[in-house]
Formats: structure tokens, sequence, C-alpha cells
């Protein structure tokens, strides 16, 4: 007997695993995203979704992976996914055997090669055994969390690692056998100069990265760093300065030979992680393991972000923040996106994406006359001297 | 029968409504029982906050050494606001009874009620009420009585209005001293209207005291003033449930319908004569209230712009509504750039505007915004001509104006003699001159002041009473215009003049009222691209300037898979509160920011 069709908005506001079905069931996603939610210490700035002191869970956690990754090899057309990611918590947290299986029942899934396979890692946790485990599971790339070299403002960040183990876990890699690494840096960080930045750029930069993302710090609502914002305990350092970091950061990078390619990250050429451009050009993605977020034939959705109950399951995890946007909606979101790409959007394209919508043209129109907006090889792009104002254009093209 | 008119007058809560039960019970009108406190006070918000608003009539009957009296009384409000509605009643009155709380003695109103009714050449007998608390000094407060007033103090009835005491003896008093009503002047009939109320059902009931002749149901009737006609359809008195009649005598006092719509349409004062039997002479009447506090009321804003109209539409509708129960507010359309479509309105005083507010928000089931009170300026202009204004916005460029005049009041603060000295330091920063000193007993003093009325609507009141721990009390009344030196502060935001922001104030006060307003609006204002300067300006010469700093960083770091519908969500946010904004100079203004500076002070 046929089953009648699911009503998506029947399951905004709780978790279903009829959801789940409906949207991964013979989708052709090109990309997997896979979350690990373990960490040793929960940093202060942090609002991903990831517990401490799991130790008797890893083993469960490796077990219920597989059966999810099972189901999902049986139910989607797996012939399009070109990259995966897996990213946390901390996914090198994991005993070496048991991130083994996790990447196996990754690689799994895909009907071709991986063009590109990145797992997160954190400096301190890269021992020889995970950089080999690594590489052995058919891991390319590693993007690896620095943030900052110098001691006290990790120590402001509540970041527990010592500096000095990141060029160490650079070299175990690289003799491993990972070919591209990425390194992760945080400026704006409270009490922090140019100077402080510049020296974590220099520190970045004798390591010979690839590929470089550079967040300003961001007090997201619910961290215990925004909470000592609010009690008056840490200040966000003056956006003056936190713009000249971020002007300092292109214009060294720039020099280094390093394309900026999105607000947050650079490149050097033909090294731009492809994981990535998938989010940003709107590809659609598959999600497993707890709390993972995913996007397939135009619906969002994230894994039930519980590990208790994400264990207690089988099959496909339970989903949550069911959204499928309307096409106004999704052509905004385009727009957001390609226009944090530093590329910018094709005038065609753009055409496609704000015909019919006086309001988003006359916005398009007055940004460019404001030279927020730029014309560069018939692509439209965000002017260099506003990127740090992006969202106050962007809010306008939605 | 022989009738005796009177009105129950004292400061606020010293017990006028709870004596008129208390009269009503004595005289068996009301059943001790079924009785609901407070009888003449019908309005919800009446009872609630227990003062009484508009006046009521009532009749009674009394017996009194054989012989029946029509007792007529009129319960009147006792706050600063209503004095207009006082003397009204007393119009109507050949006496007044003088309510004065033994436990607080003679008030800034006890004495501004018995002047009026002085005034009016009204026989007065005082009454020391609350004798049953403990900390009651009946004879202190009539020696009060004796001092400032310099009516004997062995007349003083002593009762208690809760208990009963002493109301046999008050009773007898109203008897035996209060006159009876003038006779006659003519046989054609005169009466005046004192007061009038709307009823969902018959319309506009209008209170009348018949002087000359007599009104039967039927009659058709007109308006000496008006000059409008109507038929009468019915006549009644309240004692206190309404009773019809068919005719109201001569020097009676009762309600009349007569199918007339709105308030609008009666003018208090005005005197009621036979269409075709017309007096030659109308009764003298008595001005009209003047409205001398001004505030805009706007709808909350909605969240969209259909909310919006619609909100007005409900705010019209209750401002409407609201008018016909009390045409002493005025009211006007007005559009502000900043807040959209309201009303400004005029009031007879502070309470009066928290009393409509009030009323429209709970009657009318409307959020409502209000702003700042302001008074009104007469303008004199260079070519003679002269111009009313409440709104600094009208005032025409300076250049034109010869003179700007603000309305003077005469306050009178009766107060413990220790807050002597703050009172009048208070009075001083408030650009007050002193004008007299008076002894009410020991213990307190009268202080009389002349100040600008535009210096007491922000918060004078409540300091008064923060510095006398509530003992104070003060009563104002207008005593013309003044010119003074009064300059038109604009505001500029970005270079650009913002009307809605502008204010009328006294030059020595400007530079200091500046700068909160642009403090408040920096605060107000989000950062942009730019910076983006606040001036306050008198014709042209800037007197204070703020810098709101240029916006450096709005970006989101991190956007990844899971962060986009998030951060969507919040730049649709961002775009909604500019939609919100009122963009002047190219610099977005939030509705908060206008009304940060356009709310009460302080
Ligand atoms: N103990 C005591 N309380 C009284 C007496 N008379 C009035 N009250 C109380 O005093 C308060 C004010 O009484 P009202 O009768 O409302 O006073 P009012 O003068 O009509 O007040 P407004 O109309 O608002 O000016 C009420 O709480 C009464 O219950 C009295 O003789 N003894
Ligand atoms: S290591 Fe990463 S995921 Fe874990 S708490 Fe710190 S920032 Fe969050
Ligand atoms: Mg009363």
């Amino acid at each position: 007997m046929p089953t009648p069709p699911i009503q998506l908005s029947q399951y905004d506001d709780g978790p279903s695993l009829a959801a789940a079905t409906r949207i991964v069931d013979g989708s052709s996603p090109d990309a997997l995203y896979a979350h690990v939610p373990f960490c040793r210490h929960k940093c202060h700035y942090c609002d991903f979704y990831s517990l401490v002191d799991q130790r008797d869970r890893t083993e469960p956690f490796a077990d219920r992976f597989e059966l999810e990754a099972e189901t999902i090899r049986g139910s989607i057309d797996a012939s399009k996914i070109r990259t995966a990611f897996v990213g946390g918590g901390t996914p090198t947290l994991l005993e070496p055997p048991l991130l083994a299986r996790v990447l196996a029942a990754i690689r799994a899934i895909p009907e071709e090669t991986l063009d590109e396979f990145t797992v997160e890692a954190n400096p301190e946790t890269v021992s020889e055994a995970i950089a080999a485990t690594l590489v052995a599971g058919g891991v390319d790339r590693v993007s690896l969390g620095c943030q900052s070299f110098q001691p006290d403002l990790l120590k402001a960040l509540e970041r527990w690692h010592d500096p000095s183990c990141v060029p160490i876990a650079v070299q175990r890699l690289r003799d491993a056998g990972i070919g591209r690494i990425s390194l992760d840096l945080i400026f704006g960080i409270p009490g922090s100069t140019i100077d402080d930045w510049d020296r974590d750029l220099d520190a970045v930069l004798a390591l010979e990265p690839d590929h470089l993302s550079c967040y300003g710090l961001v007090f997201e609502p619910g961290t215990p760093l925004a909470e000592k914002q609010r009690l008056g305990r840490v200040d966000a350092i003056d956006d003056s300065i936190e713009s000249a970091m971020y002007d300092r950061t292109r214009d060294r990078l720039a020099a280094e030979g390093f394309e900026h390619y999105e607000i947050s990250n650079w490149a050097r050429p033909g090294e731009e992680c492809l994981h990535n451009l998938v989010y940003w050009q709107e590809g659609d993605w598959l999600a497993i393991g707890p709390a993972a977020a995913g996007n397939l034939g135009g619906i969002r959705y994230r894994n039930l972000p519980r590990l208790d109950d994400w264990l207690d399951g089988t099959g496909l995890s339970p989903v949550v923040n069911v959204d499928q946007p309307s096409a106004v909606v999704a052509s905004g979101e385009r727009l957001m996106l390609g226009l944090r790409l530093r590329r910018g959007i094709d005038r065609a394209v753009l055409d496609g994406l704000v015909t019919g919508h006086a309001e988003r043209q006359a916005a398009v129109e007055r940004h460019l006359q404001r030279g927020n907006l730029v014309w560069h090889e018939n692509r439209l792009r965000i002017a260099d001297r506003s990127i740090m104002l992006a969202d106050d254009i962007l809010s306008d093209l939605l | 029968m022989k009738v005796r008119n009177f009105s129950i007058i004292a400061h606020i809560d010293h017990g006028k409504s709870t004596l008129a039960d208390r009269l009503l019970h004595a005289t068996s009108a009301v059943d001790e029982r079924t009785g609901r406190a407070q009888m003449l006070d019908s309005m919800d918000l009446e009872r609630e906050r227990g003062i009484t608003i508009k006046s009521s009539a009532v009749t009674v009957m009394h017996e009194y050494r054989g012989e029946t009296y029509e007792l007529n009384f009129i319960d009147t409000p006792g706050h600063v606001d209503f004095t207009y509605e006082v003397s009204r009643a007393l119009t109507a009155c050949e006496g007044a009874i003088l309510v004065v709380d033994s436990t607080q003695g003679v008030q800034a109103q006890t004495v501004a009620n018995a002047y009026l009714a002085i005034e009016n050449n009204l026989e007065l007998i005082p009454v020391i009420n609350k004798i049953d608390l403990p900390a009651a000094d009946p004879d202190g407060v009539s020696m009060e009585i004796e001092h400032v007033l310099g009516l004997p103090a062995e007349d003083a009835i002593y009762v208690s209005a809760k208990t009963g005491q002493g109301i046999p003896e008050l009773l007898d008093a109203i008897c035996e001293k209060l006159p009876d009503p003038a006779p006659s002047m003519g046989d054609k009939l005169r009466a005046l209207i004192f007061d009038s109320h709307y009823d969902d059902y018959r319309g506009v009931v209008v209170f009348v005291r018949v002087f000359d002749g007599s009104i039967s149901v039927g009659d058709k009737i007109r308006m000496m003033g008006t000059g409008r006609t109507f038929t009468v359809t019915e006549l009644g008195r309240y004692t206190p449930f309404a009773q019809k009649l068919k005719t109201l005598g001569q020097s009676e006092v009762g309600y009349m319908v007569a199918a007339i719509k709105t308030l609008g349409d009666v003018r208090v004062g005005d005197t009621v004569t036979l269409e075709y039997d017309p007096a030659p002479e109308p009764m003298p009447g008595y001005k009209e209230p003047k409205q001398m506090v001004f505030c805009d009321f706007y709808p909350s804003s909605g969240d969209d712009e259909g909310g919006k109209r619609s909100d007005f539409e409900s705010l019209r509708e209750a401002v409407e509504r609201l008018h016909l129960n009390d045409a002493s507010f005025t009211f006007e359309v007005q559009h502000s750039e900043a807040l959209g479509f309201g009303f400004r309105c005029g009031f007879l005083g502070l309470l009066h505007m928290d009393i409509v507010q009030e009323r429209l928000e709970r009657e009318g089931g409307v959020a409502i915004v209000q702003t700042a009170p302001t008074v009104s300026y007469i303008v004199d202009l260079n070519d003679g001509s002269t111009l009313e204004i409440q709104n600094p916005a009208d005032l025409p460029d300076m250049s034109r104006v010869k003179a700007i005049r603000e309305p003077i009041v005469k306050i009178e603060i009766i107060c413990p003699v220790e807050n002597i000295g703050d009172l009048m330091r208070l009075a001083d920063s408030r650009r007050g001159s002193f004008r007299g000193q008076r002894f009410v007993s020991e213990t307190r003093q009268i202080l009389d002041y002349q100040l600008p009325l535009a210096e007491i609507i922000y918060d004078f009141y409540d300091k008064l009473k923060s510095i006398t721990r509530g003992y104070g009390t003060m009563d104002y009344e207008i005593t013309g215009y003044e010119v003074e030196n009064l300059v038109k502060v604009e505001i500029l935001i970005n270079g650009e003049p913002v009307d809605a922001l502008s204010i009328i104030c006294h030059r020595s006060g400007a530079e200091g009222r500046s700068r909160a307003i642009l403090a408040k609006l920096r605060k107000q204002i989000d950062r942009h691209q730019f910076e983006i300067p606040l001036q306050a300006a008198i014709g042209g010469k800037i007197i204070a300037r703020e810098t709101i700093k240029a916006l450096r960083k709005n970006v989101t770091a991190k956007c990844y898979g899971g962060d986009i519908t998030r951060k969507r969500k919040l730049l649709e946010k961002q775009k909604e509160g500019k939609k919100r904004m009122k963009n002047i100079g190219s610099v977005n203004i939030p509705q908060e920011a206008f009304m940060a500076v356009l709310e009460q002070e302080g």
C-alpha cells in the first residue's frame, strides 16, 4: 500500500524519523558531513554541539555511526558524492581503531573515490597513530584549529592547548602523508592588539599551510564568553581595531600568494575547500551523526542534537529544524552565500536572482552607488573596503 | 415642601463620596445592605481608583421639624484638574458642605474649592470628617479652617462618614442653615445646564437646575447659547436610582433626555428655555474649561504597515467614543514623521491626561504611546497677528516672530514647615517667583508662587510629593500668558533638522535639555557606515553636539552548512529592523529613538 505523502510542516516542532526518511530516501547528495560530538574540554566561545567526559560513549558512537551509514548507503543515490568532511567536536579524540571504523563507514557510502576528504583536528590530539589512521582511512586534508599562538589569548578563550604542539601536529600529519593542511585562527580576541595578530599570522605562515581560515571572534549567545561579556567581565575589542586586523590579514596573505575566496577563508591557488564550496554554492549534502546538518532537495534539516537519543536508535537519525525555504527565500540565500564568496556572482546568475524583485534590485543599485558593491570581470561582488560590513549589505538583499 | 440645593466639596480623598453615601443611607434612600460603597462613583475607573472624576446629582427627602425637605446634592471631584466640574456644580446650588479630613487638615484643594464657593456666594457648612480615626484632630483642624478661610471654628460639624456619627446633626444643619432657593425672577423657563454625560441607550443625559418656570416631557426646548432646539423625551432625578418625572419645577434639580446625539451639542453653562415661550435673558453662564496641557497619542507600533493602519482606526474609535463621555478633552488628527498617524489631545491638567489615556487603553482596548506633555504658546508675529500653537513644529520662522508668550500659573502649596526650604529651591529652579507665605497651623504653611505652567507639567508634582514625603499638596490656577525668553531648539541628525524632535523651552534651560535629548538619541540610533553628528541648534547656532561613531564591523564570520538558515534569519531580522526605521538624512532612526525623546522626561 502506498504511504501518503508526508507534510513536512508537521515535523517542525519535534524530532521526526519519518521526515528523515522522507528527506534522505532517494536523495543524491554532492557531499557528506559527519559530526563527532566529543571534546576534551569546552572552549568558552564555542556553540557547536559537543560533550566532554564521554570516553565510555566513543565505542557505542562508532557502532551507531556504522548503522546510520549503512542505512544511508542503502537508500540514496551515491553517484554524485565528491567530498566528505568530518567535523565536531573533535573527531581526532576518538581512539584510532574507532576513528578508523568511522572513516571506513563514510568511505563506504560514495560510489566513486572522493575528490576531497577532510577531518577536523585539534593540535594536541594529533598523535602519530592518529595521523596514520587518517591516512589509512583515505583522508587527504586536515583542518587544524590553532586559534592563536599566544598562551594568554588562548586562555582568554578557555582553549586548552599548548601552541607548541601545532608545529608538531603539522609535521606528524605531513610525515604520515596528509597533503593538504588548513589552519584556523581567531582574531579580535579580548585583550589582543594588532601586534599580537601579526605574530599569529607569522606563526601560521611559518607552517606553510595550503589553506587558512581567519575568523573574527563571535560572542555567540548562550556561550560562557557571551555571558561574561553580558556581566561586563570581558569586552569585545574596539571594532576599528578588529577591522584593522582584518585588513592586515588580507594584505599579508595576498602578499604571501593566498587567494581570498570567502569572507573568512584564504587558499593557495587550487586549494580551496571543495566541501565548503558545496555549502556556498547550494549543493546538496547529507548529514551523519548527532547534530549534523544537511541540505537535500531544497530541504534543510538537522539530525537530533541529543547523543543519548541518537545512540538508542538504529538506522537514520531523527531530524529537527526541517526547513524548506520558499523560492524567494532560497534566491535570497543564494545572494547571501554568493556574495560571501569573493568572486561574487556572475551577471547572468544575478539577473535571475533579482529580476522580479524590485526591492532587491533597488538595494543592489543603492549599494553599487555607495561603493559597497562593485562589478569585477562581469561579476558582482562586495568591495574590499566593505567586507567588514557585509551583513549590512546582505540584509538589504534578502 | 422646602428645597435645599448644595454641593459637597473637599480636597481629594477627604471623604465626599463616602459622606454622600452616608447621606443616602441616613435619609433611607438606600438600604444599608444593597448600597454599594461610594454609590455616586459610578464609572469603573472611579471605583477602582477610588476617586471621583465626574459630579453626580442626587435627590433625597428628609424630615426636619415636621417638615419635608427635598435635598438636591452634588458630589464633586476633589482633584486640582477638575475645578471646572466643581464650579459648574456650585452654580446650581445655594450652599456647600466643605469636608475636611480630620487627620489631614486643610489642604490645597480645600482652600481652592472653598474660595470657589465663596466667590459664588454660597453658604458654607464646614464638616470635619473621619473623626473615628485615632489620628483625628478635629479641634486643630477646625482652627485651621477658621485661620485660613475665616469660617468660625465653632460652626464646624464633626462627623464620621464611615460610622455615621454626627450625620443627624449635619442633616439638621443643612435644613437649618442653608438658604431657601432664591425666589423666581420670572415665570419663563430658565434651567441651567451644569453637567452632562453620555449614555449608550439614551444618548446625552443633561443635568439641569431649574431657576425659573418649569419644564415638562414633550416640551420643545431651545438652548439659548447655541440656539439649538430639541424635544424633551424624559425627565427625572436620581434618588440615587433613576426616577422618571413628568415635570421639573422651579428650583428643582434633575436630568433631561432630549434625543441629543453628542456631548458636543450641549454646552455646560447654557440656559434651557421653551422654544415657543422663551425667557428674555439667559442665566449668567460660566466660562468654558480651557485645555492647558497637550500631548499626542499614537497607537503603539504594530509589526507591519497593515497592522499600524488598523491600530490607528481602533484608536480613532476609542477617542471618539470617549469624547462622547468627556467633552472636556480635545483631539485632532496628528501626523508625525516618526510615529505615523495619531491624535494631538488637549486636557484640563495632568491627571486628566492620565485618566483619558487609561480610559482609552482600558475601554478602547488599544495600546497607546504617549508623548511628553506640552503647553500651548501664544506667538506674536511682527505683522501684528497672533497665533496659538501647541507643537514646536508649528512655530513659524523666528524672523517673523516678535515674541512668544507662555501660560503662567499661580500655585499654592500646603506643606509641613520643615519642607519650606526645599520646596522654595524647587520652585526657584523652575523659574518660579515667590509671592507669599502664610501659616495654616504651627506645623504647616501655605506657600504661594508664580511660575510657568510648562515648568510644572513634567515632574513638579512628583518632586513635591517626594520632598514632603506625601504630605504636601498643591493647587494651581492659570493667571494668564506672559512673554518669556523662549526659544525653539531644533535637533539635527546628520545635518538634517528633524521636526518631530524640536522643542520650545526657556533659553536658560535650552542647553541642558538639548544635551539630555542628544544623549538619549545617541543611545537609540545604531551606528552607520559613516559618522553621524547629532546637533541641537537655536536659530542655526549649535548649542550642543554628540557624535555617533562610524560602524566598522557588521559581518558574520562563519557561515557553514549548519549555519545558513540561522544566519539568514539574523539578516532578515536586521532587514526588518531597518524597514521599521525612519530614514532622515540617510540615517536610519528607530521609532524608539523618537519615543525616548518625546516620552515623559525624568
Ligand atoms: N475611617 C474613615 N475613613 C473614611 C471616612 N470617610 C471616608 N473615608 C475613607 O477615605 C477614603 C476617601 O474617601 P472618598 O469618599 O472616596 O473621598 P472623596 O473625597 O470622594 O475623594 P475624591 O472624590 O477622589 O476627591 C476612602 O478610603 C474612604 O473609605 C471616615 O469618616 N472614616
Ligand atoms: S574544541 Fe572545537 S568543538 Fe570542541 S569545544 Fe573547543 S571550539 Fe568547540
Ligand atoms: Mg469622591
